[in-house]
């Protein structure tokens, strides 16, 4: 029986030896020996740890002060100086009285299993530091689509998104989008993108371009799905910016061969004229001449506020003297023109916080808008722009009406759209920043128009801006392919 | 020249344009009407046949380029002359390759037009 129980002991696929109260080692089994030599006369702290003296924390010392067999990791040794992670069980030996006389010590080798740990943490602290620095928003989605987990990024601009929807938190919606890139991943497990329009706590409207990427359980199945969203506002912005800035060149160049023929036009009746002697002919070419001179001046004004994107400069401007001033202003090019300015100004309409270049610039873009209107329109012979202004407790009113050629339905909705013009000889500038500036002033145009009968332009800026656009936090207008 | 001044349809939506290739025709004998866009043109040419037509090519209305299908594709008109004149060159190329059983335009001239050479192409034109 005794042999038995030595085979076993001796067999165990681990170190196993027996201590007495001072930690010397009484037996051992053939796997300590060939690893740590002869255990005869040696103490566990000098064959296991090369240490003159015993551990302070000892799972042997403690199963002989309480009984109980205890467990502990520790680093050892061995005699070709290999290091290994043991993984140390004790349990009392005892006699028929109880009195604990030995202690069994069971050390089993974990280093590959302690490397093996080791190399998972590191993974996923790398994987955490990679997840909350990449510089785009990543969320984990369950079926429902509640987010499970998200990066830093993410709770930055948009909270803590833990257990809420994605389409709640990145667009403060009800329910789910159609489509959804993460509803096409669950549903076909392929990764799938989009671009998409989201809105952070803060207010702010991104474009972002969204990666939905599945994660799979050992047996295959989705069971969450990675979304990843870059920011492209920036891109998108500058996309649309360089794209407004090749047909501003197209259309330019197309106005400017307009308003050079316009001039040769003017030039030859001048030139025919003093060979003929005829001096209306004459006169009638320096008219041309003027006008197109006049209207490549606007034209490169247009451009130049277009181009500088200038941030306003806030003031008190008396609402009347402003459209007083353009009001005169125009009268001479009405009167060449035989069309009937009239001002209808309320003097008493006070004051806004506005840029007043920026207004200026505005109401003779409308003023000019509707005298051409006018001059174009060949069916009526008696034509008439009118301006009203009218002032209450928060804000002005400006109106513009003619009788010239009107608009029709398709006209209407895209004349504040860039390069848009139905006048053929426009620049399609003009109505474009008239918005622009009342926008820019928190203001809206609105325009009513009728084809062969007018035109009525109603302006409505605040008496002070709000204040996101006065303090320049919004000053740049987002661009229309940004909006829903 | 014969005696009866021979006729060109002007179609052009500016004023300036317009006024400037009349005066040029009419200082060269040949008589001159005016449309200033493709509805225009397509209701003058439903009252008299001119000899030429002198068409912008982008105006509002009717573009430029559905004025010309229309006169090529119509048996009556099919023999009229048209000089394309526009200041748009890639609209210009668009048009030509958006024609398909319809024959090139007779002329085509650049704006700022050259008075000196829009007269001697109608009058090669006219014959």
């Amino acid at each position: 029986m005794e042999a038995l129980h030595r085979l076993y002991f001796d067999a165990m696929p681990c170190y196993l030896t027996v201590q007495d109260r001072d930690f010397r080692i009484i037996d051992a089994n053939r796997r300590f020996r060939e690893d740590f030599g002869a255990f005869e006369g040696r103490f566990c702290y000098q064959a296991y740890k090369r240490r003159s003296e015993r551990c302070e924390v000892c799972p042997v010392a403690r199963t002989f002060r309480d009984g109980q067999p205890h467990e502990s990791e520790e680093q050892v040794r061995t005699r070709a100086g290999v290091d290994v992670s043991v993984l140390v069980r004790t349990m009392p030996i005892m006699t028929d009285a109880g009195e604990i006389t030995a202690v069994m010590e069971m050390s089993t080798d974990i280093t590959h299993h302690t490397d093996l740990e080791g190399l998972l943490r590191r993974s996923q602290q790398r994987y955490r530091l990679l997840f909350d620095t990449v510089p785009c928003y990543v969320t984990v989605q369950d079926p429902e689509l509640n987010i499970v987990e998200a990066n830093r990024a993410f709770q930055e601009d948009f909270g803590n998104g833990l257990g809420r929807k994605c389409f709640e938190a990145y667009k403060h919606r009800r329910e789910a989008c159609t489509p959804c890139p993460v509803q096409e991943t669950f549903d076909d497990g392929e990764p799938h993108t989009r671009e998409e329009i989201v809105t952070s706590l803060s207010g702010k409207r991104m474009n972002v371009l969204v990666t939905a990427a599945p994660i799979r359980d050992a047996e295959g199945r989705v069971t969450g799905v990675m979304e990843m969203s870059a920011n492209i506002t920036q891109v998108r912005a500058l996309e649309s910016r360089l794209t407004q800035l090749g047909m501003l060149i197209g259309t330019v160049s197309h106005g400017l061969k307009g308003l050079l023929n316009g001039l040769g036009g003017g030039m030859y009746l001048v030139d025919t004229g003093f060979a003929k002697s005829d001096e209306q002919r004459v006169r009638k070419g320096w008219e041309t001449v003027r006008r197109n001179v006049a209207r490549i001046q606007s034209m490169v004004s247009d451009i130049l506020y277009y181009a500088k994107d200038r941030v306003p400069n806030w003031e008190q401007v008396s609402a009347v003297d402003v459209v007083r001033d353009v009001g005169s202003l125009a009268a001479p090019r009405a009167a060449e023109l035989g069309v009937r300015l009239t001002l209808d100004l309320d003097s008493a309409a006070g004051e806004i916080e506005a840029d007043a270049a920026a207004v200026h610039s505005m109401l003779v873009n409308l003023i000019e808008n509707s005298l051409d209107a006018c001059r174009l329109d060949q069916k009526k012979s008696d034509h008439a722009v009118g301006v009203r202004l009218r002032g209450d407790t928060d804000r002005v009113r400006y109106e513009i009406s003619d009788n010239g050629i009107g608009m029709d339905r398709e006209s209407c909705e895209k004349a504040f759209t860039l390069f848009f013009s139905s006048k053929g000889t426009g620049t399609g500038l003009g109505l474009f920043i008239a918005d622009r500036i009342a926008r820019a002033h928190g203001g809206t145009i609105t325009l009513e128009s009728q084809l062969d009968v007018g035109t009525r332009f109603v302006v409505e800026l605040p008496r002070s801006p709000p204040s996101d656009l006065r303090d320049g936090v919004d000053r740049h207008l987002p661009a229309k392919d940004a909006q829903p | 020249m014969t005696d009866v001044a021979k006729t060109v349809l002007v179609v052009d939506d500016d004023p300036d344009a317009r006024e400037f290739l009349t005066t040029v025709l009419e200082d060269h004998g040949y008589a001159a009407t005016v449309a200033r866009d493709g509805v225009e043109a397509l209701a003058a040419l439903e009252q008299t046949l001119p000899d030429l037509v002198a068409l912008d090519i982008t105006m509002p209305e009717k573009s430029g380029v559905a004025v010309y299908r229309k006169i090529k594709e119509d048996e009556r008109l099919r023999h009229i002359p048209v000089v394309i004149i526009t200041g748009v060159s890639d609209d210009f190329r668009k048009f030509i390759s958006s024609r398909r059983h319809v024959p090139p335009p007779e002329g085509y001239i650049s704006k700022p037009v050259d008075h000196a050479q829009f007269v001697e192409m109608v009058a090669k034109l006219l014959g």
